[in-house]
């Protein structure tokens, strides 16, 4: 399992931003494997109402006939804390991963989350020092910094170990899924209707990624505040 | 119709009613615009009323919201929500201690969805539902923030902001609501800045006052009375007998129950430095009037006064003393009505003077000429020609004759003589008894006095001729006279008193003509009229005249030729 790194959303960050209510995602599924292989892989492609590629969309997809699960494998999960943002923005973690939160800036922070499945505050704590907290209920954990309102990250907890994160490009992959069927979700942190459904692998063939619409609300996050002496960026 | 009796009154009240006129004119137009100004002043005063209170409210929400975001973002806050089981009655508490940090009058927070988490008011479903309004409201706003005016009581009408409690942004935690109260306190700094009146009230099925800077009782008129046409409307009220102009501002809670500002001011208030104006112009008006009453009088005294004088002036010419005369030193019209009046008292001493001479009936000419050259009545040495008629028999005549009757009769009979001198441009000088003295010659002179007298003697004695056929012809017996004639120079002028002056001759050629009368009565002489020689030799015409021979007259040492006149040339 992997996951791209994405600094920030930048692809859906921009001028034109308030037009686009309405994001739509594309899902494309084909076989990754050759056809002795009993695994099969995935790639999707997520746009908005106005095709524009999205990152940082969470894809997931959920086993629905008892599809064996890999076991978890701890500690692959990182969020820092650097240039006073959190890095990366959107993480997905299948549920009882620990993630470290490793400060990498100059000043202290304070990491706090008020998320029913996982509330935890690490309170200030030095440059260079890393904390661990494991995730250990499924669903939205967002995490904020006490001193730092702009700061903001998003940990979707996952019961399957099959998802995956769109790039800038908005596409996503996954691989060495076993055939069947599985509930298929999106999540965005702008989600306005989490997208749901069911898909099938392993019956179906098809190189292209399928492409499939989702509304998205408006970026409502926080224009970080301007250092004082940086010549004004906002 | 009134009618003044006196010239000064009629001055007076004309001098006094102008002014008085113009001054209240004036004063009208003063206090007309003094209002106007009142007026606008106020409406003014309101406009920048009512702009205050938007500054201010504006103003305060702006800092509400300030204090709510400060809260919304304070981690204090943010732990109750770090817990599994979230107290309410910490909640409550905290909240509480923030209220008094911020002095504001509640504080509330409702869960994401708008449910009641913790409230500072007791009564919390009363002050619930204007925050749940508001949070409608900000969900659809960018900044996910609400203000708007709630009634979080019956009566207690608040300022009330919603901002979202972040945790972390933009994820919606929690809502915190605060809300300041429009109270006296809120009316009476709103008056400190604008000088206005600011009461709040209802203005629903039962109007009542939230708050207000009038005193209670003018509150309460304020609320029966106040009709409010709208947002921003203007009104008049009379409030304690006081006028008010009045500016409605609508306010509308987030539950729709509308609540109403209304921003007034006393034009009394108003009006107070212009009637400071208008009490020092209406004293001024009167001070005027005073000052134009004495000038009045004054005036009308000094006109009335020498018109009095003058009125008394003409009784005394009226008594006719003329020789008065009234000094008026006047370089006016008075004054020289004055010096007319002057003249006319001369003239009219003048006229006195000539008027002997106009008795003698001297025609409309003479007489013009003898007023125009006075002067000649003065006194002067001419030759004249005096003739005197007497009348005979007339004894036997009166006799039995009433009186009446021998007036008349001889009236009759000086008229016709008379006129026999007048026809010839003689004089009648005057009548003594039945006598007549006549003057040719005088006052105008003329060079054939003594023919002129000589022809009159004639025709005066055709004339008696004439009567005595007419008395004959009424029973009567005949009259008869005899007549003088003498031409001499006299002195002529106006002769007598200072207060009856007659013009007359005199001199001894008029004693002459007078003795030479009686000596017609002598018969050896056998004519009714005798000329003296000086006569004789003056006459121009022929006439047939008879010597007498020397006579010597009584009061004369020399004699004197005389002539009896028997008939015309």
């Amino acid at each position: 399992m992997r996951f791209d790194f994405l600094p920030t959303t930048g692809s859906v960050r921009g001028s034109g931003f308030w037009r686009r209510l309405g994001i739509s995602l594309v899902l494309g599924a084909g076989f990754l494997g050759g056809p002795l292989a009993a695994r099969n892989g995935f790639e999707a492609v997520v746009v908005d109402a106005a095709g524009e590629l999205v990152s940082d969309v969470v894809l997931s997809l959920t086993p629905l006939d008892g599809q064996a699960m890999p076991p978890s494998v701890a500690g692959e999960a990182k969020i820092s804390q650097i240039k006073q943002e959190y890095s990366p923005y959107v993480t997905a973690v299948r549920t009882g991963t620990p993630v470290e939160f490793p400060n990498l800036d100059t000043i202290q922070h304070h990491i706090y989350s008020v998320s029913k499945p996982k509330r935890f505050e690490i309170p200030l704590y030095e440059p260079g020092r890393s904390e661990v907290v494991t995730f250990d209920q499924p669903g939205l954990v967002v995490i904020g910094c006490n001193i730092h309102d702009w700061m903001s990250a998003y940990v979707l907890v996952l019961d399957t170990p099959w998802f995956g994160k769109t790039t800038a490009d908005g596409r996503v992959s996954l691989a060495d899924l076993p055939s069947g069927r599985y509930r298929l979700e999106l999540w965005h942190p702008r989600v306005s209707k989490p997208l749901s459904r069911e898909v099938t692998l392993g019956t179906t063939s098809g190189a292209e990624p399928l492409r499939l619409t989702l509304a998205l609300r408006p970026d409502r996050r926080l224009r970080r505040a301007p250092t004082p002496g940086a010549g004004g960026a906002y | 119709m009134f009618r003044f009796r006196h010239f000064g009154t009629r001055l007076l009240c004309i001098i006094v009613g102008l002014l008085a006129v113009a001054q209240l004119t004036t004063f009208f137009f003063v206090a007309q615009a003094n209002r106007r100004n009142a007026l606008a002043a106020v409406e003014q005063a309101l406009d920048r009323g009512a702009r205050q209170f938007e500054a201010i409210t504006r103003g305060r929400q702006a800092d509400l919201l300030l204090a709510a975001r400060m809260l919304a973002g304070d981690y204090a806050l943010r732990q109750l929500f770090l817990r599994a089981d979230f107290n309410q009655d910490t909640a409550r508490s905290a909240l509480a201690s923030y209220q008094d940090r911020i002095q504001a009058s509640a504080l509330i927070m409702l869960d994401a969805e708008g449910g009641l988490l913790a409230s500072t008011q007791s009564g919390g479903t009363h002050a619930l539902e204007p925050f749940r309004r508001l949070r409608s409201l900000a969900e659809t706003e960018p900044t996910q923030e609400a203000a708007g005016w709630g009634f979080l009581g019956e009566m207690a009408l608040n300022q009330i902001v919603l901002v979202p409690l972040y945790a972390p942004h933009p994820e919606i935690a929690a809502w915190i609501g605060v809300g300041f109260p429009i109270d006296r306190a809120t009316a009476e700094n709103l008056k400190d800045t604008s000088s206005l009146e600011v009461t709040f009230l209802t203005l629903d099925n039962t109007p009542r006052v939230i708050a207000s800077t009038l005193g209670p009782e003018r509150a309460d008129e304020l609320s029966r009375l106040a009709r409010p046409g709208g947002d921003l409307a203007l009104a008049r009220l009379r409030l304690g007998g006081e006028e008010y102009v009045s500016r409605f501002r609508r306010v509308d809670t987030s539950t729709g129950q509308p609540a109403w500002v209304v921003l007034q001011r006393s034009l009394e208030v108003e009006l107070a430095p212009a009637r400071t104006l208008e009490n020092v112009l209406v004293a001024f008006t009167l001070a005027s009037l005073v000052v134009a009453l004495l000038i009045g009088l004054f005036l009308a005294r000094s006109i009335s006064r020498p018109v009095r004088r003058l009125e008394e002036h003409t009784r005394v010419i009226a008594g006719g003393d003329y020789a008065t005369a009234i000094h008026l030193p006047r370089a006016d019209e008075l004054g020289r009505l004055a010096e007319a009046f002057n003249a006319l008292s001369s003239g009219l001493a003048e006229r006195d003077r000539v008027r002997d001479l106009l008795d003698k009936n001297v025609s409309p000419e003479v007489a013009a000429r003898l007023l125009r050259d006075g002067a000649a009545l003065g006194g002067e040495e001419r030759e004249v020609t005096v003739l005197f008629a007497d009348l005979r028999g007339f004894t036997p005549l009166s006799e039995g004759l009433p009186a009446r009757e021998l007036i008349a009769l001889l009236n009759r009979y000086l008229d016709r003589m008379s006129a026999a001198v007048e026809a010839q441009g003689g004089v009648v000088d005057k009548y003594i008894g039945d006598e007549i003295m006549a003057i040719f010659g005088a006052p105008v002179e003329c060079a054939d006095s003594a023919d002129r007298a000589v022809r009159a003697a004639l025709a005066m004695r055709g004339a008696l001729a004439e009567l005595n056929r007419e008395l004959a012809s009424e029973g009567r017996p005949p009259l008869a006279f005899g007549v003088g004639i003498n031409t001499a120079h006299v002195i002529a002028g106006n002769i007598g008193s200072r207060r009856r002056l007659n013009y007359s001759v005199i001199g001894d050629g008029v004693n002459l003509a007078a003795r030479l009368q009686p000596l017609t009565r002598r018969a050896e002489f056998a004519t009714d009229i005798i000329v003296s020689d000086f006569t004789r030799a003056a006459l121009r015409g022929s006439y047939v005249l008879r010597a007498l021979g020397d006579i010597t007259v009584k009061g004369k040492t020399t004699s004197s030729h005389i002539h009896a006149v028997d008939a015309a040339g």
